[in-house]
């Protein structure tokens, strides 16, 4: 044991983007070669980052081997800006990578992380969507076993989770799964596009962003190149349906800040146990009321 | 040769702000295929894409001997034959001379990515060929003329088409522009200009 | 209408942060801890998080025992990540443990073996009865401990090296011989586990895997789902020297020594290759610091998995896919915490599907039955 060794008190810096080129670069490549097989998960070594597996390391990875000094970076987590975990994330790039831009903003990012939600807007060819996913996989449910999951994939057979999804409708007369909803990505992979409600999932399809998904935990990233077809799986005669934001009375729920009647919403208790519905994407929502205070302001 | 290699590659080139740029510039080529990006770096396009793509773990084919002794230390790829690499780079004015990795059912990831070095990219110069291109990444169709790439290479990709996921990820070079053909893009070989 | 206000969140951390904090600085004593108390008291503790972290680093293990308040995984994480951020300068060539400075060396499947079985530091066979005169310790007799051990050490001279059990067991042809050149181990750091995989990728994993998870995965074979049987042919605890090539010659030379838990198992002995005579079959583990309950699951796990990927799992502890991706700490305790993430838009989406299905449900009690003609 050498009793003379001191500890590096001064940390010598981190590198611009806190991981290390060797990794930045294994990332870089793996990334490209998702987008050549979209929709299947390709393996990488994903690296520990300072906040824990399933709080978003594999999204986090993604985005600092993407980002630049030049970028403008947006993270939410639930739809919100403010939220916790995308608070704490975001600290976390600002800190490792000095010069880059955070913005709540849609418009105003090229680069979104988000947690659970898709932005309500849709986004552009300027920006790149990463999503971050706990379970890469659909097939989980039907095949404990990677290594027999990975030829299911290869063959595109889906038979299993098609029985699976059958077997729910018989038994409950609808397809009961909320998020995580199975989508067919460019006619083969089948992926899970991570925890999203239904509501986002129709954004997959012929996006013109590209839209990269990352699993710190499972080592997988994989990829919806823009432009594709991404479908949702749905049997003939049971269509494919997002949540339903109706009343009892049939009337669409407004977003009780903005009024939005067009966007996904959350639902609170408050505290003499009254039900409030409001806007999830919390940008979105800040843009609708910024629209009508000027419209209020023309008047 | 290895001298002008080494004196027109710009050092920055091995600098991770320069490979984060044209990272990106590579995203943005195999994100959308067919669209012909410019390389910032001071250098020749392939040896750009090159460096900032190996490094570790990575093998790389030079079948006909592109790359100049002094460079392969910097590239950190480890060199082996063009059958077994996961990067080749090739001069795409010669006929095609070897099997590529095409990935496995299971690993499908494991085809190569072939870096083809060409004349011209999306100019319409004399002998060259206009591509109609759609799939993934394409709004409908796309075109992109290519001159100085031999025959054998398309037939060869046409030749795999049918056996996705497995399959081999093409980049086009030329002195300052490169563009991106992924497996998945689909081809209709156009008219000769 | 109200709405919630939706903004906080960082005031939230920052809270959370300096709460925790105020609960680490809240000591009757009023000491900070001494990172070498941590180190040297706590040692095996410290040993502990060295091997989960994965980085051979006792002083910053003790930091980050000291800065996450004594929770193994939550500073086996800390440390992990710090390696990660570490560039890395070289591999050295595979290490000999027979060259291990042993302070600690037995054998169960033998009485004696040559140079003795050494027992050293260890609670084996002490009565786990609390001292309870530690609750109040004199510094004083606390700095003389030493000093007295040190004062009776007999003068006779301990061997540097000790040779390897197994070593006698293969000269009688009791185990394979030894194959030579099975190439590079398996870099779980820069490599994802695609299965099968080979026997270093199973070994690395387990090296930097959470002791609790290795220890209920080895008992469960223990216990008779699974029949390795084991016999501990050796168990070692010292330091091992790092050799490393000279920059310049190219000669080995010492880099250091670090702190190794090494365990030869044998197990059931199974039929030879075509031709050959069976033998007894080898299960091995070795992890940073000292561990034995460590290193000997992992042994008895090494042994489970090999015999899983020749036959075929037939219980969890043989199957490399159950094992390997269950027991790192950091990987496992990370997504068990994850689960007090805000998770209120999928169970708005849940919440929707089962009003949805209640509903449907409703519907058909309420409906006038359909005649079934015959």
């Amino acid at each position: 044991m050498n009793i003379h060794y001191e500890l590096p008190l001064e940390e010598a810096g981190y590198s611009f983007g806190f991981l290390d080129e060797y990794a930045k670069k294994e990332v870089r490549r793996t990334i490209l070669k998702a987008i050549c097989i979209p929709g299947y998960q390709t393996p990488y070594a994903s690296r520990e980052m300072p906040m824990g597996r399933g709080f978003g390391t594999g999204g986090l990875q993604l985005t600092l081997a993407l980002i630049g000094p030049d970028d403008t970076l947006k993270v939410i987590d639930q739809g919100s800006d403010d939220s916790v975990n995308a608070v704490n994330l975001r600290q976390f790039v600002q800190l490792t990578c000095p010069g880059v831009e955070v913005t709540e903003k849609l418009e105003e990012a090229t680069l979104i992380q988000s947690r659970h939600r898709i932005p309500e807007v849709a986004l552009t060819e300027a920006q790149v969507l990463v999503l971050q996913v706990p379970y890469p996989d659909p097939l989980v449910v039907v095949e404990p076993s990677e290594a027999r999951r990975k030829i299911m994939h290869a063959e595109a057979d889906y038979s299993r989770l098609l029985v699976k999804l059958y077997e729910d409708i018989v038994h409950f007369d609808e397809i009961t799964i909320s998020h995580r909803y199975p989508t067919r990505i460019n006619r083969h992979y089948v992926i899970d596009p991570s925890p999203i409600p239904r509501w986002d999932v129709p954004k997959l399809d012929q996006s013109p962003a590209l839209i990269l998904l990352g699993a710190g935990r499972e080592k997988k990233i994989y990829a919806v190149p823009p432009y594709t077809v991404a479908e949702p799986l749905v049997f003939d005669d049971v269509p494919f349906r997002v949540e339903d934001f109706r009343d009892e009375h049939g009337q669409r729920r407004a977003c009780a800040r903005c009024g939005a009647i067009d966007s996904f919403l959350d639902e609170y208790s408050d505290d003499k146990n009254a039900k409030i519905y409001q806007c999830s994407d919390s940008a979105y929502c800040d843009g609708q009321l910024a629209q009508h205070q000027q419209q209020e302001v023309k008047a | 040769m290895s001298n002008m290699q080494t004196s027109m590659t710009s050092h920055r080139l091995w600098f991770p702000p320069m490979q984060q740029q044209i990272f990106r510039g590579l995203l943005h080529v195999f994100s959308y295929p067919g669209r012909v990006a410019e390389c910032t770096a001071e250098s020749m396009t392939w040896l750009a894409l090159l460096a900032a793509l190996t490094g570790g773990e990575v093998t790389l084919a030079d079948p006909h001997g592109l790359i100049a002794a002094d460079i392969w230390p910097k590239l950190e790829a480890r060199l082996t034959t063009p059958d077994t690499a996961t990067f080749i780079v090739a001069d795409g004015g010669r006929a095609m001379d070897f099997q590529p990795c095409i990935g496995s059912l299971e690993s499908p990831e494991t085809g190569a990515t072939l870096l083809l070095r060409v004349a011209a990219l999306g100019e319409h110069s004399e002998g060259g060929v206009l591509l109609d291109l759609s799939g993934p990444g394409i709004q409908g169709n796309t075109e992109l003329s290519i001159s100085g790439l031999h025959p054998s290479w398309l037939i060869a990709r046409a030749g795999l088409a049918a056996a996705f996921p497995l399959g081999v990820d093409l980049l086009l070079c030329d002195d300052r522009r490169f563009a991106a053909l992924p497996r998945t893009t689909r081809i209709k070989t156009g008219d000769i200009i | 209408m109200s709405y919630v206000a939706i903004k906080g969140g960082k005031a939230a951390i920052d809270g959370a942060a300096a709460a925790a904090e105020f609960l680490r600085g809240h000591d009757d004593s009023g000491e900070p801890l001494k990172l070498s108390a941590i180190e040297s008291q706590l040692r095996l503790l410290t040993s502990r998080v060295v091997s989960e972290g994965g980085l051979y680093h006792p002083r910053l293990a003790a930091l980050a025992i000291k800065q996450f308040q004594g929770d193994t995984l939550e500073a086996a994480f800390a440390l992990r990540a710090y390696r990660s951020t570490k560039p890395r300068l070289l591999a050295t060539p595979v290490q000999d443990s027979t060259n291990m400075r042993c302070i600690r060396r037995i054998s169960a499947a033998f009485k004696d073996i040559p140079g003795g079985q050494m027992i050293g530091p260890s609670y084996d066979y002490a009565l786990r009865l609390l001292r309870l005169d530690l609750a109040d310790e004199n510094p004083e007799a606390f700095r003389s401990i030493g000093k007295t051990f040190l004062a009776e050490l007999s003068e006779a001279d301990l061997p540097d090296s000790f040779p390897k059990v197994l070593d006698a067991l293969r000269a009688e042809g009791l185990l394979p011989p030894v194959t030579e050149g099975r190439g590079e181990p398996f870099d779980i750091t820069r490599e994802p586990l695609v299965f099968p995989v080979p026997r270093s990728a199973a070994l690395a994993t387990m090296a930097r895997a959470e002791t609790g998870s290795l220890l209920a995965m080895a008992y469960s074979n223990m216990r008779g789902y699974g029949d390795v049987h084991p016999t501990v042919a050796e168990l070692r605890v010292g330091y091992i020297p790092v050799m490393v090539p000279h920059p310049v010659t190219g000669e080995p030379m010492e880099a250091g020594e670090v702190l190794v838990t090494e365990c030869e198992v044998v197990a059931m002995y199974e039929s030879g290759k075509a031709g050959s005579l069976p033998t007894f079959t080898l299960g091995y583990g070795a992890c940073f610091g000292h561990n034995e309950v460590k290193v000997i699951s992992m042994a008895i796990l090494d042994r489970a998995l090999q015999k899983g990927m020749q036959e075929g799992p037939v219980n969890p502890s043989e199957d490399p896919e159950f094992v390997l991706l269950h027991v790192d700490g950091v990987d496992s305790m990370g997504f068990a915490s994850h689960y007090k993430m805000p998770h209120y838009v999928t169970f708005q989406s849940d919440m929707d599907r089962l009003r949805t299905t209640q509903g449907k449900a409703r519907d058909a009690d309420q409906a006038p039955q359909m005649e079934v003609k015959a």
